[in-house]
Parts: structure tokens; sequence; C-alpha cells
């Protein structure tokens, strides 16, 4: 037990750092927050799209927004360790590096989701699609919730590389397509009112992508990390 | 635990050394870095490790510490490996050529982040203390990205010695400091150097460290060449024209 809040205290505190981090500096969340606003104008202006086109195509264009705007925390969040070597401070002390890892995702995850919360509503009237929906809620979360646990483990994997900048989108968005297929397409779903057994496979491939990725996070950040 | 029950052991066997490296191999791209590197450092020493740039010295401390990976060979600290015993971090303090700190964050806010790492108590006193000890208490609300090297560096220091490790890996820790702030160090470096800590000191240029250095240890060719108490000097001709030459 003692062990447990030992590894929560971790977690805790790698979070905390990251949010203190974002607040002192602003360099990450206003970024992802611009990026994510923007392609939501440019393509409402540049397509012109009729309202049954906007149907099918906003949940794509949600996800694309989503994901470049995720991949730009991420690499933030990459950058953050890498400067000064912080990320040796880290591995230094007797914290266990899998808690590590569940810090780093939820600080990623929680400014993601910031970034969907502020840019749901922008959709909503811009696409005219209710996307104030519980149900596309839960698949915003589980959809970022895979992304962001996938993405801290290759931004682990690349922080050691010296094509770092390149190489986590390069590595991402092949790893990350199950996922962004099956967000976009339950996303799909419950915009054009499909019923939530219609869904099913589509969540339950979310919610294997999460459990998948953060295992592996669990079982190989510590291997990952050590040069 | 491990390591209470590994102390009351060692008093009916000899007790192993506090940093014991045996066969150590490491290649970067191929190019061979440490080459079967053996050396024991006993409880209580002062060991200025020295070596030629691209010796392998920042390499030996950072494997050391567990923050690389050696090809091949094992390192013990005091007598049990650091794999699978995340505890005995908490035994190393390190300090490399980097400051290991958050930029946007202040002297303060970086200490206190690592005291609640170590699990410290009263982490915030810790800290400020860790900060008035090098005279940082005028600047330790400005953000670490304003500070000059050397108070950097003086900063590094404190977050090494921050959670009173009984082995210390110092990598150059006098690179950037300025007259005053070195001889701060020395004096530190004395009161640390007793019985229950060990501190290895990679340097350069390591004629300071020799007046109060208890050991050398002479890194050549990805191997130790020779490792000497200090007051044996004389005795080792090879290592002696080695330090007048870095003079």
């Amino acid at each position: 037990m003692n062990g447990f809040s030992n590894y929560l205290h971790t977690l805790w505190q790698v979070f905390r750092k990251d949010l203190q981090v974002e607040w002192r500096g602003r360099q990450g969340l206003p970024v992802m927050l611009v990026f994510a606003l923007l392609v939501v104008f440019l393509f409402n202006f540049a397509l012109q799209l009729t309202p049954a086109l906007q149907a099918g195509l906003a949940s794509g264009l949600l996800w694309v927004a989503l994901a470049f705007a995720s991949t730009l925390g991420l690499n933030r969040s990459v950058s953050l360790e890498r400067e000064n070597n912080a990320l040796d401070g880290l591995l230094l002390t007797p914290a266990d590096r899998s808690a590590i890892f569940f810090g780093k995702t939820l600080s990623n995850l929680t400014f993601t989701t910031l970034v969907a919360l502020v840019l749901l509503p922008v959709f909503s009237l811009f696409y005219q699609q209710n996307m104030l929906n519980p149900r596309l809620l839960l698949v915003v979360l589980l959809g970022l919730g895979a992304y962001t646990s996938l993405g801290t483990l290759l931004a682990a994997l690349s922080i050691q590389t010296r094509t770092r900048d390149v190489l986590l989108p390069v590595l991402l968005y092949p790893l990350a397509l199950p996922v962004l297929i099956a967000a976009v397409e339950a996303t799909r779903g419950i915009l054009g009112g499909q019923a939530w057994g219609e869904l099913q496979s589509w969540i339950l491939l979310l919610v294997a992508c999460n459990i998948l990725f953060l295992a592996a996070g669990l079982l190989l950040f510590d291997t990952i990390l050590e040069e | 635990m491990q390591y209470n029950e590994a102390m009351t052991s060692a008093q009916t066997t000899p007790e192993p050394a506090a940093i014991a490296v045996q066969g150590l191999s490491k290649r970067f791209n191929l190019q061979p870095v440490l080459k079967d590197l053996t050396l024991e450092v006993t409880d209580g020493s002062l060991c200025v490790l020295v070596g030629s740039n691209g010796a392998g010295k920042t390499t030996l401390l950072r494997i050391i510490a567990s923050l690389v990976r050696p090809d091949s060979g094992a390192v013990t600290l005091s007598g049990m490996t650091l794999k699978g015993n995340p505890a005995l971090r908490r035994q190393i303090g390190y300090l490399g050529h980097q400051s290991l700190f958050y930029s946007d964050l202040n002297a303060v806010e970086n200490l206190n982040h690592y005291a609640r790492l170590y699990r410290l108590d009263y982490p915030s006193q810790r800290a400020a203390e860790a900060i008035a000890s090098v005279n940082l208490v005028k600047h330790q609300h400005k953000p670490v990205r304003t500070y000059s090297r050397g108070m950097l560096q003086r900063l590094a220091i404190a977050r090494a010695l921050l959670h009173d490790p009984a082995i210390l890996l110092l990598d150059e820790p006098y690179t950037g400091l300025d007259k005053d702030a070195a001889l701060a160090l020395d004096d530190r470096l004395r009161t640390l150097h007793r019985p229950g800590r060990t501190l290895l000191i990679a340097a350069h240029h390591p004629q300071r460290l020799l007046t109060f250095a208890s050991h050398v240890a002479w890194l050549k060719e990805g191997r130790i060449a020779q490792h000497q108490p200090v007051n044996r000097l004389s005795e080792t001709l090879n290592l002696q024209e080695y330090l007048r030459e870095t003079v």
C-alpha cells in the first residue's frame, strides 16, 4: 500500500510540475489552441460546405485538429524535458519510472482535453452539429487518452535520438491510425444519430488501444529512457 | 530496508566498496568509450577521476548514476545493484554538465519539485536551506533561465546535495564558478569528505582537488590506468607526469 501511495505521489508530482511549467511559461497550450482553432476556421471558410456535407466532414476535421494540436503538445512536452537535460533529474530520483510515464501522459491528456473543450463549442457553431453530447465527450476522452499515451511513449523514445523533431510525428501518425479511425467513425456515428450498439465495436477498439498503450508504457518506459 | 540489512551483514563480512565497477564496457556508435573498466572506491574516500577529453569520465559517472546502460559489466553501490532497486538511487547525488532544471520555474520551485520526488520531510524547508547554502537567496524567485552559468552551477550543486546522499558523483563541479564560489565549493567538499560519504569527482584540471582528495584514478583509453591514494602519487611517475601536463 505504501508502494502504491509512493507511485501515486510520483505521478502527481510529475503532473503538477508540468502544469506549473505550463502556467509559468505558457508555451504549449496557447499554441495548441491557436492551431486547432485555425484548422476549424480555415476549413469552414475554404470548403463552403452544405449542411449535409458538414455533418459528414465534421468528425474528420475535429480529429485532424485534435491530433495535430496534441502532437504540438507532445513536442512541447519533449522539449521541456530535453532542455537542461531535466529528464535526467527525474530519472535520478527513486521514483518509479512508469509513474513518470503516467504523470506525463496525464498532463498531456489534460492539455489536449482543454483544447477539445474549447474546440467543441466552436465546432458546434461553425458546423451546426451538436458537439456537446456526453457520448461524444466520452469518445473524445477515449480517443485522446489512447493518442496521448502512445504519443508520450514515442516522445520518450524520440528524446534519445538526434532526429527527435521529426521522429515523433513519423512514428506517431502511422501507429495512431487505428485510434484515429475508430475515433472518427465513432464520432461520425454519434453525430449521425446512430444507436450506441452500432458504435460498440469502435468504442471497444478505443478502450483496447488505451489499455494496450498504457500497458506498453508501464512495461517499456524504464527501458526506453535508458541510453 | 534492503540497504539496512546489507549494512548489518557487512559487519561480519568484508565491507563492500561504496562504488564497485566490474568489467564495464560501453560503445557509442560502435566507438568503444569504456573497455572492461574496473574500479573500486571505498567508503569515505574522495576520489578524483582524471583523464583527457573524451577519456570516458562523464560516461563512467552516468553509468554509475544509472543514467546510461552499459553494454557489459556491473556497478554495485555498497554491494547492491541499482537494477530492480530504485530506492538505492536515493543514495546518489549527481552533478552533470547540465543543470537538470526547468527553465521557466524559479530556484524554489525547481528544488521543491526535487525535494518532493525524493520524499524529503519538510521539502520547502530543505529547498530553502539548499538555496541558502549556495548563496542564491536573493535570486531564488527568478526563473532559472535568467541565471548566469555560475549561478546555475551553484544551484545544480545544491540540487545534487539536497537529499544528503551517501555517494556523490560530480562531473567538473568547478565549471563556471568564480573565485569565491570555487573557494566555497572547496570548503563544502572538505566538509562532505567524511566516513559514510563517498565522493567521485571527474575533473580535467584536478590540481585544487588534489590538495584535499584521498585518492586519484586515471582514466586512460577506456580503462583505469592508475588508482592510487594521493599521498602515494610520487610512486606513480606516469600519473604525476600527466597531472603536471594538465596544469
